[in-house]
């Protein structure tokens, strides 16, 4: 999908993000969280916000690593293959094949969806 | 199609992950297959981040997953030991178990008489009261 670019330069005054917008939200953290521990077990309040830390922080480093193969390849658009290659890269090889998985289904569904839209421009 | 799209459907909101992916400043445009690979990957690592945790919580016998559980889980996978070790918050301090030692003695108070200085003889003066 077309994406504006960021704005160069980086200045404090206008591209400062907020201190929310760093994190995803506790809530869906929290929730997912939940369902990998045991069914009496509980999350302390610090080791939860520590994990929304550390999962913005595995955001940043993954993107970081698609981003620098994007760019040797002379491209300016980060795409899927570029994040496959980075888990690999990375050491998070288990992700792969859930994340070729997931890319087909999520291809298939495009498909269906820009195909139906065909359909009824017809 | 609804369930179709069920199975697709991310867990965290997307526009939030393009905002942390877009905190730097060198990343300039992602395709939607990325952003949807990056917040699938990133349940991936935080189900991880869960079950690694709770397991040494298992293992010290606790129901509450804690700090000192998630960095022990942490720094047992090596890639993620890697980047991750070192932004985590700082192992709690043990409690400083102030003790009084011998030379912490506080000086006599003035115009007293060590009792010491009594019974040394002839070597050190007496002060007189």
């Amino acid at each position: 999908m077309a994406d504006t670019p960021s704005s160069p330069g980086g200045g404090e005054s206008g591209g400062s993000v907020r201190e929310q917008d760093r994190y995803l939200p506790i809530a869906n953290i929290s929730r997912i969280m939940k369902r990998a521990l045991p069914p009496n077990g509980k999350i302390g309040k610090d080791a939860k916000d520590t994990v929304q830390e550390c999962v913005s922080e595995f955001i940043s480093f993954v993107t970081s690593e698609a981003s620098d193969r994007c760019q040797k390849e002379k491209r300016k658009t980060v795409n899927g293959e570029d994040l496959l290659w980075a888990m690999t890269t990375l050491g998070f090889e288990d992700y792969l094949e859930p994340l070729k998985l997931y890319l087909a289904r999520y291809r298939e569904v495009s498909f269906v969806y820009s195909f139906s839209a065909f359909k009824l421009s017809c | 199609m609804a369930e179709e799209e069920e199975t697709i459907r991310p867990e965290f909101p997307i526009t939030r992950v393009k905002k942390i992916m877009k905190v730097d400043k060198d990343i300039n445009k992602i395709n939607s297959e990325a952003l949807h690979l990056v917040t699938y990957s990133t349940e991936l690592f935080l189900r991880f981040l869960a079950e690694k945790s709770s397991v040494v919580a298992a293992e010290k016998k606790r129901k509450t997953v804690n700090l000192d559980h998630l960095r022990t889980a942490v720094k047992r996978h090596q890639p993620t030991r890697e980047f991750l070790l070192d932004s985590l918050p700082l192992p709690s301090a043990q409690p400083v178990r102030v003790t009084k030692t011998v030379s912490d003695k506080k000086p006599p108070p003035v115009g007293t008489r060590r009792i010491d200085a009594f019974f040394s003889k002839g070597k050190a003066k007496v002060d007189s009261p």
